[in-house]
């Protein structure tokens, strides 16, 4: 009896586990098959001739893809793209790079986007020309950065800022999160003790896994936000992770023990066995969870 | 005629003084800025900014540059998002660029007009005061640029849905050498 309830209450999380997943994953898997679009354009000097083989490179916010166009004798390009976002970088020898930090390309639609390049300043490649007796002002070149620390890396950007994107929303979540918790850590007056009822019963374990749901949507934002390569964890963030390590599996046992407490007290047994620990697992998540917000939130 | 002579030489001094080429390299330095935000302070900090300065007719122009990766705040979550949104990766150096004239490095208040590259946007910043100390042959230079974001236009990173003040103070401490 307690072992088929068991069971119907895991399949309940897994349910619910499943429908977290899919409302995470959906927008990724929506934008894989949607229709694609086309960004086009024309590349213009400053005088407004065209530039012929000037290379685009599109790269794609959320997929962090790229593609790249060349622009033929007439300077026009042509990308077919799927919908989104993208960053633009604009590239001809003689000219200066010229970066967009975001174009829209809409599904079965055709977006303009018109290039206007610089060309690269004179002084800066043949100072001699203008003043043979003056030194060539100092440049990039002089300063003898290796190539790596000079060169722009449009993916890497990318990769930053959908980064940066995911651990936003994995903070607005984490506060809703974090109000859900509160609200099941106050409703457990309701559901164990002499005042508890079943409707109080019911009414903490309904709220308590809306915190479970919310909070692994949360943490999945965390989790597969994409990582930098060579950074080594430094700072409060390395106990931001660390408590992540009590918190990860409190969320999971807790939700499992209150089922298995909510049973045996429906069942109008004293909670007993490993039931009778849910309170004080709930109470360590619930810590180490707060913890790790604060260790984000104060410097120390 | 020997007074002839020296007459002109004085006259010529001047002028020859502020013709001969010199060439200054930056040594020590250190750039940090500054974040707040209502929780928090913090600061990054990088050592390696490389510099180079030429003279010439009396006319100085000077190059510092630093990757922004190289900021250390102490936390590298915080350098990363800072990193994103400063745009870092696409434009990985900041960049500064100071033209003055040479009889200004001899006062002990430098007044610099600053143009600065940083995150695929230019700003201007005119007679921003810097200290100048000399030590032998080390001259030290000491000031504080009140950039903000908005002069990058840099979007403020938040923390809990609270950004960060716009204000983004760097300040400049460096040691140049004549080259």
């Amino acid at each position: 009896m307690i072992g088929d309830n068991f069971g119907n209450q895991i399949g309940r999380v897994r349910r619910l586990v499943l429908f977290c997943l899919f409302a995470t994953l959906a927008p990724f898997l929506a934008a894989q098959t949607a229709a694609t679009g086309t960004l086009t354009g024309k590349v213009v000097d400053a005088s407004g001739a065209a530039v012929a083989g000037a290379k685009i490179t599109a790269v794609s916010a959320d997929a962090g893809q790229a593609q790249t166009a060349t622009t033929g004798a007439d300077g026009v390009y042509r990308l077919t793209l799927p919908p989104g976002y993208y960053r633009l970088m604009f590239e001809a020898s003689g000219f200066v790079t010229v970066g967009i930090a975001s174009a829209t390309v809409a599904a079965s639609a055709t977006s303009v986007l018109d290039g206007k390049l610089d060309a690269v300043a004179q002084n800066s490649q043949q100072p001699a020309t203008k003043s043979p007796e003056k030194p060539a002002e100092p440049s990039l070149n002089d300063l003898g950065f290796p190539t790596d620390q000079t060169a722009g890396n449009a993916a890497e950007q990318m990769r930053l800022d959908r980064r940066s994107h995911m651990l936003k929303i994995h903070q607005r979540l984490g506060l809703v999160t974090a109000g859900a918790l509160v609200a099941t850590l106050v409703l457990s007056n309701g559901a164990a003790g002499r005042n508890s009822t079943s409707s109080g019963r019911e009414l903490h374990a309904a709220v308590g896994g809306a915190t479970a749901g919310l909070y692994i949507t949360t943490a999945s934002f965390a989790i597969f936000a994409p990582k930098i390569a060579g950074t080594k964890t430094r700072g409060p963030i390395r106990v931001h992770k660390a408590l992540a390590f009590i918190h990860g599996p409190g969320m999971i046992l807790t939700p499992i023990l209150g089922a298995l407490a909510y049973e045996q007290r429906s069942s109008g047994q004293k909670v007993h066995g490993i039931a009778s620990a849910h309170g004080a697992v709930a109470t360590v998540t619930a810590i180490s969870y707060g913890a790790a917000m604060l260790s984000v939130v104060f410097k120390f | 005629m020997n007074q002839r002579i020296l007459a002109a030489f004085w006259l010529l001094a001047p002028a020859m003084l502020f013709g001969a080429d010199s060439q200054w390299v930056l040594g020590q330095s250190t750039l940090s800025y500054r974040v707040s935000h209502p929780l928090h302070e913090s600061v990054g900090v990088s050592h390696q900014a490389r510099g180079k300065g030429v003279c010439h007719a009396g006319q100085c122009d000077f190059l510092i540059a630093a990757p922004v990766k190289s900021f250390d705040s102490g936390d590298s979550n915080r350098d990363l998002h800072m990193l994103q949104a400063t745009r870092g990766a696409q434009f990985p150096l900041v960049t500064v660029r100071v033209a003055l004239p040479e009889t200004e490095l001899n006062s002990a208040t430098i007044r610099c007009d600053l143009e600065i590259q940083f995150g695929g946007q230019t700003a201007h910043y005119k007679q921003v005061p810097f200290q100048r100390e000399v030590h032998g042959n080390d001259v030290r230079i000491a000031g504080t640029v009140p950039a903000t974001l908005t002069d990058f236009k840099i979007d403020p990173p938040s923390l809990l849905t609270v950004p960060i003040k716009n204000d983004i103070t760097v300040r400049v401490e460096m040691t140049w050498r004549p080259q």
